[in-house]
């Protein structure tokens, strides 16, 4: 792998099974730089494990993770952090003594030293500006454990971006999120795509993954089975049938 | 070499009972409660007492192992279940608490002093070569019956059969119709009886004092967490483990090491063989003997 | 009596130290250590070992900050692969194999322990236990500024994080086993230098210093006092030292039985601890959640 390639996370014959079952056999991706990159797929056709071994929470039987032409394979996953690919969780779990202000503020690992303690503490702009941009502000000084499964997952990808990461995973961000909210999430991840922030989204909601992706990964039963803009999706049979088991009339698969 | 084998098999009764009623509860509520040693002590001289208070040697065991059972209960509904809903952790510091709280009524109603069971004498004889006791041998039928009759209820039964149910998935056993509250409270129950018995084994051979349960913890604890803490028949393995590791450190002529003929260590440095095995398998192998993936617990 | 409660004062400081100590692994980082008289032990035997060799003051110091150090290291790096229940008792178990191998060898001074190091400001006579008060006082309070600026800066979001969610605080690239590493090696050198103090305070150091209801002891001050805030566990610190300190007396005015004062002290810890966790798991100053900045 060199360094010049051109793409910003290289994913080479990923193979995992968890006892007798083939979860991932042989995937291969890449995500180009400032590309948001939708995973998809049906429940158990293995994106979460994709997302899983990518970020270092779970170990990879084959394959090679590359991120800017370096491999992080297997590495543990807070260097992968702070080498820049940052995830979020399906199901964020806050801590119930840190307000929200204060778990933004902690996104930013590389400020939180030892050394730093005799400074003293202000939160920085950047966690007021995410504050607002995640319409949290009115409950920015409550414990993070108190919002509701919604806010959580909009904390969860505020508190990624204080990171600043250079790729940012988000396990299905809109699961739980109030319908109303979703345009305005699109909105607020495609200002920051164009600060130069790749995505990789795993995702269920067709609509959501039309409006942000550039280009959609397909996965069924641990393995590619289409690679395709997403407004091309619902012409695929093969991501249909995968969908829906059967075939069905172009359009359904929006509603 | 037999006297070796007698040694180690009358300690590993003793650990086994007590760390049997340990992990079979932490299969359950996941929390080790190491309190149960302190239930040992409590049925110990629950038996003392009732033995001079006119009872019968053999009934005054057997309500000290039902007292001790319901005690284990009770102590579990108020204590237990209300810190558990907090942390296993805290719940973990709420049992160390209870262990000093018993401690304190132990000293206040027995004092320092230790205690005997009073029991016929009966001269000891010879058995392969070894000298035995009539009272160590019956420890010994005790303890592998209360065992065997355990492994019969955890594998041969319904209540078994559900108890696993819990232990291995509770919301599942509960959609099935257990009655996981019902189970824990009988596993409780049982784990209490367990370990008054093991106290009370231990009084038949000896003599019985408040640091009786102090003393007790780390070889109990180890024994279960060898055997994989939640494993409750691994610890009757744990505790032969741990058990012979006692016998070998303290009966071992050491003396090549310093360079002289003979030289044991001192006894005091019988529970340091215990809390090294046990450091050394929380390091390397963290779900004990039998399970092959070592992972974080 | 005056006499007397300068010497429960100095205890308390020493007392408040430990809790601080306890307080930065337990409270804010999540660390369930039960072996943190282990860490204390490294500061008494450090001094005792520095005196027994004839080394001057500072060696001591130096040789129980060093063990201390190397001990929470150790520590640190058993937490790497156990979760919070089995760490707990690891920690339980190291601490009981030092107290017994300090007990049975040799140049430690056995079961006697060593006895005859210097006491502190012992030429400022008749001012001297105020002296002394007044320089654990002032360790205290550095202790307690030291704790609270890392529990309130970046670092300490840090510790609480990893508290609550380890999870989350890996994702966000927070080195988790550094972390506790840190808190670990800061901790111990809190308690060690507590025990430098205590060492140089009693001149006689010895196994009964290292058994483990002295750490139970400083659990029931943190959990008493408000586990995760500061003050709180200073706070703990004094009222049951106080308390402890006291319980004599009061087995004097009932007239009871000796046994009554080890039992009372069991009852303080235990008890304490129970009925806090169980009707006021906070503590009496609870952790403030949020910041004012």
């Amino acid at each position: 792998m060199t360094a010049s390639s051109s793409s910003l996370l290289d994913v080479r014959g990923l193979s995992r099974r968890f006892g007798a079952h083939q979860v991932l056999s042989d995937v291969s991706f890449s995500l180009g730089r400032s590309e948001i990159l939708g995973l998809l797929g049906p429940n158990g056709s293995g994106k979460s494990t994709v997302l899983n071994i990518v970020s270092g929470f779970l170990s990879a039987d084959s394959g090679v993770v590359a991120l800017d032409g370096v491999g992080i394979t297997n590495m543990q996953s807070s260097r992968i952090a702070r080498r820049g690919l940052v995830r979020t969780f399906q199901l964020p779990s806050m801590p119930r003594r840190l307000t929200v202000r204060e778990v933004i503020q902690a996104g930013d690992a590389t400020s939180a030293t030892l050394a730093g303690s005799l400074q003293r503490f202000r939160f920085d702009d950047e966690v007021e500006t995410l504050i607002e941009a995640f319409a949290l502000s009115a409950v920015a000084d409550q414990p993070a454990s108190s919002l509701s499964g919604g806010q959580k997952k909009l904390l969860s990808v505020a508190t990624a971006l204080r990171c600043r990461p250079q790729i940012l995973c988000l396990d299905e961000p809109t699961a739980g999120v109030h319908p109303n909210l979703r345009a305005e999430m699109v909105r607020i991840l495609h200002r920051y795509n164009a600060q130069g922030i790749a995505m990789l989204v795993v995702e269920h909601d067709m609509l959501f993954i039309r409006d942000l992706c550039h280009r959609c990964v397909v996965l069924d039963r641990g393995e590619i089975i289409a690679t395709c803009a997403p407004c091309a999706l619902e012409d695929d049979p093969r991501v249909v049938e995968a969908y829906l088991g059967k075939a069905v009339e172009k359009g359904k698969l929006s509603a | 070499m037999i006297q070796f084998l007698s040694d180690t098999l009358l300690r590993a009764a003793d650990l086994a009972l007590i760390a049997v009623g340990l992990s079979v509860v932490y299969s359950l509520i996941r929390f080790p409660n190491v309190a149960i040693v302190q239930y040992a002590v409590v049925g110990a001289f629950l038996a003392i007492s009732l033995q001079s208070a006119g009872l019968g040697l053999f009934m005054a065991a057997a309500v000290a192992v039902l007292a001790v059972g319901g005690l284990a209960l009770m102590f579990n509904v108020m204590i237990f279940e209300r810190l558990l809903k907090a942390d296993s952790a805290i719940a973990l510091i709420g049992s160390l608490a209870l262990s000093m709280v018993l401690m304190a009524v132990f000293l206040m109603v027995y004092g320092p002093i230790a205690y005997r069971l009073q029991l016929p004498v009966e001269p000891p004889f010879r058995l392969l070569g070894v000298r035995f006791t009539v009272w160590q041998l019956v420890t010994l039928g005790v303890s592998a019956a209360a065992l065997a009759a355990f492994a019969l209820l955890l594998h041969r039964t319904r209540l078994g059969t559900e108890m696993r149910a819990v232990a291995t998935n509770a919301a599942l056993a509960a959609a099935t119709g257990i009655e996981n509250r019902r189970i824990v409270n009988i596993v409780v129950f049982v784990s209490g009886m367990l370990a008054a018995l093991g106290g009370i084994t231990l009084a038949l051979r000896g003599s019985v004092s408040i640091d009786m349960g102090t003393n007790l913890l780390l070889p109990v604890f180890a024994s279960a967490v060898l055997g994989g803490l939640g494993n409750a028949l691994g610890a009757i393995v744990g505790a032969l483990v741990i058990a012979a590791a006692e016998t070998v450190v303290t009966n071992t002529n050491l003396g090549f090491l310093v360079g002289e003929a003979v030289w044991f260590l001192p006894a005091s440095y019988a529970p340091v063989a215990s809390f090294v095995i046990l450091v050394l398998f929380l390091l390397f192998r963290p779900r004990g003997l039998f399970v092959s993936e070592v992972s974080r617990v | 009596m005056s006499d007397f409660l300068i010497h429960v004062a100095s205890i308390a400081c020493i007392y408040g130290m430990l809790a601080l100590a306890l307080n930065l692994q337990a409270g804010f980082t999540g660390l369930v250590n039960f072996g943190l008289v282990a860490l204390f032990g490294c500061g008494i035997y450090g001094a005792a070992l520095a005196h027994a060799l004839h080394w001057p003051l500072m060696g001591g110091v130096a040789a129980a900050l060093g063990m201390a150090i190397l001990l929470g290291a150790f520590l640190a790096r058993l937490g790497k692969r156990l979760s919070s229940d089995y760490w707990g008792i690891a920690t339980l178990s190291i601490a009981e194999v030092i107290r017994i191998t300090v007990t049975n060898e040799k140049w430690t001074g056995g079961a006697q322990g060593i006895s005859g190091l210097s006491l502190l400001f012992a030429d400022l006579k008749p001012w001297d236990g105020l002296g002394r008060l007044g320089l654990f006082g002032a360790v205290l309070v550095l202790t307690y500024w030291l704790c609270q600026k890392i529990a309130d800066s970046r670092f300490g979001l840090a510790m609480k994080l990893m508290r609550e969610e380890p999870q989350l605080a890996r994702a966000l690239g927070h080195d988790v086993d550094g972390i506790r590493l840190r808190v670990m090696v800061i901790s111990s050198i809190i308690a060690a230098a507590s025990g430098v103090l205590y060492a140089h305070y009693l001149t006689f150091v010895g196994p009964d210093q290292l058994v483990s209801a002295d750490t139970f002891l400083i659990w029931s001050m943190i959990i008493v006092g408000g586990i995760a805030n500061n003050a709180g566990v200073v706070l703990g610190a004094v009222l049951m030292q106080f308390a402890m300190a006291f319980v004599p007396f009061v087995k004097d005015i009932l007239g009871l039985p000796t046994d009554f004062v080890a039992a009372a002290r069991l009852l303080l810890v235990g008890g304490g601890i129970l009925i806090f966790l169980l009707v006021r798991p906070q503590g009496l100053l609870p952790e403030r959640v949020g910041r004012r900045a």
